[in-house]
């Protein structure tokens, strides 16, 4: 013990040196945005490593139910494809016009018991990945990409409390903001929505195609319950969402190719 | 003794407001800010306690980078060079370098001056490279590296002999 003692007042220079450099390092993280966002990547893409380790071992175990997943939506592709094949005049046009490309990845990490959840995947600025791509499932909507290191990203979950995505209904195209209020991985809020609007229970709900993030059209859940308030002129819709965010193993990535045009004509 | 000590503070707040009121505000041919507060590194005593001088510099850079709205690169390299400071003084003055105010006189002017341009230049490695923290910036860390410590060095230099003893 009293050596121990010894060693650490001979040492004490050096030690309180590393202790003032941390909470420098600190104070650096906390003050310059810059800063932060070089730590941050650091950070990610070491424990992204980590994380797909023990990523690889929990799928080989889960293999048989992601195989069967896959199938199921590959028969549905297969029938997108064979109704395509009936058509091929409009073939090449159609996909020409339609302003996504589609990536999939795999999830390495998947976070949603917090407030603000974030998802890693194994695609980055290699496989021509950038922030603020729309991020969706095989039935649903997950997040927008908001970091990128060479092999990974992380991805703002829509269970994420600050992320606002604009939706509609399918029906009539009421549209509003969704939002995530913080206590069921299913569960969502649509706001915004004119009382003017007929709606009931179990209308559908999809993206609206008005952010540069998801095409229009994409299935997101059905009204589970709604309330007219009395003074105010707009819903509160509850929402369930057709996608179980807490067992996805593969997503996929959308590019808009006319992100550009969209941001040069919001700048001006 | 205890009129060293209120030496040690008056040169604190006088160097950390000259430097954080006129001197970082200089702009000499747009990007040389020269920072003479590293003065009270270099003349603390050489066999004055190595830990307060730790902490010392430590809040030095700190009130700086408060003051002056920095990211926190003075701290980190004002932290760093107070720690150095004593390996580098032993480095530059050899078995000399417990004469307590060696580096104003008692040792050669060779090794006077080995001591005050490693002292400003590690500094200012240290708080370019934590500013800029990019390999893209490389040559803008050094040239700015480079030309401050010029800067820092003349001033540091002359402020030192004109407020030498004269006996």
């Amino acid at each position: 013990m009293r050596q121990l003692f010894n060693a650490l007042i001979n040492y004490k220079n050096t030690l309180i040196f590393i202790g003032l450099l941390a909470l420098s390092l600190v104070f650096l993280n906390s003050r310059s945005f810059y800063h932060q966002s070089i730590f941050s990547n650091a950070t990610l893409s070491f424990s992204s490593q980590f994380n797909l380790i023990t990523h690889n071992i929990s799928s080989y175990i889960n293999l048989a139910e992601s195989n069967k997943k896959l199938h199921l939506e590959n028969e549905k592709l297969k029938a997108l494809e064979l109704f395509k094949f009936a058509k091929p005049l409009h073939q090449n046009t159609l996909l020409d016009s339609f302003g996504f490309e589609v990536r999939s990845a795999r999830i390495v990490k998947n976070s949603y018991r917090g407030a603000r959840n974030y998802l890693i995947i194994d695609k980055g600025y290699k496989d021509s990945i950038e922030v603020e791509m729309g991020v969706i499932t095989s039935d649903g909507v997950v997040g927008i990409v908001n970091q990128v290191t060479a092999d990974f990203s992380s991805i703002l979950s829509v269970l994420h409390r600050d992320l606002k995505i604009n939706a509609r209904f399918k029906k009539n195209g009421a549209y509003g903001s969704l939002s995530w209020q913080g206590n069921h991985p299913k569960r969502m809020k649509l706001l915004d929505v004119s009382t003017l609007n007929p709606i009931a229970i179990g209308d559908t709900i999809v993206t609206g195609g008005m952010s540069y993030y998801f095409p229009y059209g994409i299935p997101i859940g059905t009204v589970l319950d709604f309330k007219k308030p009395d003074f105010e002129g707009y819903y509160d819709i509850d929402v369930e969402l057709f996608s179980n965010l807490t067992q996805k193993e593969f997503v996929y990535i959308l590019r808009n190719n006319q992100l550009n045009q969209l941001k040069q004509l919001n700048n001006e | 003794m205890n009129s060293d000590n209120l030496v040690s503070v008056f040169q604190f707040i006088l160097l950390l407001f000259l430097q954080a009121f006129l001197l970082s505000n200089m702009n000499f041919f747009g990007f040389i800010n020269p920072n003479l507060y590293l003065l009270f590194i270099i003349v603390y005593r050489l066999d004055g306690n190595t830990t307060l001088l730790i902490i010392l510099g430590f809040l030095l850079g700190l009130f700086l980078d408060l003051l002056t709205q920095g990211s926190g690169g003075h701290t980190i390299a004002t932290l760093t060079i107070a720690y150095l400071r004593p390996y580098i003084a032993k480095f530059s003055f050899g078995v000399n370098n417990d004469i307590p105010m060696g580096m104003l006189k008692g040792s050669l002017l060779s090794q006077r001056l080995l001591y005050l341009s490693m002292l400003i230049f590690v500094h200012h490695l240290i708080l370019f490279t934590v500013i800029y923290l990019s390999f893209d910036n490389i040559i803008t860390i050094i040239k700015n590296t480079f030309f401050t410590s010029v800067f820092t060095f003349l001033m540091a230099y002359f402020s030192m002999e004109l407020f030498k003893e004269k006996k």
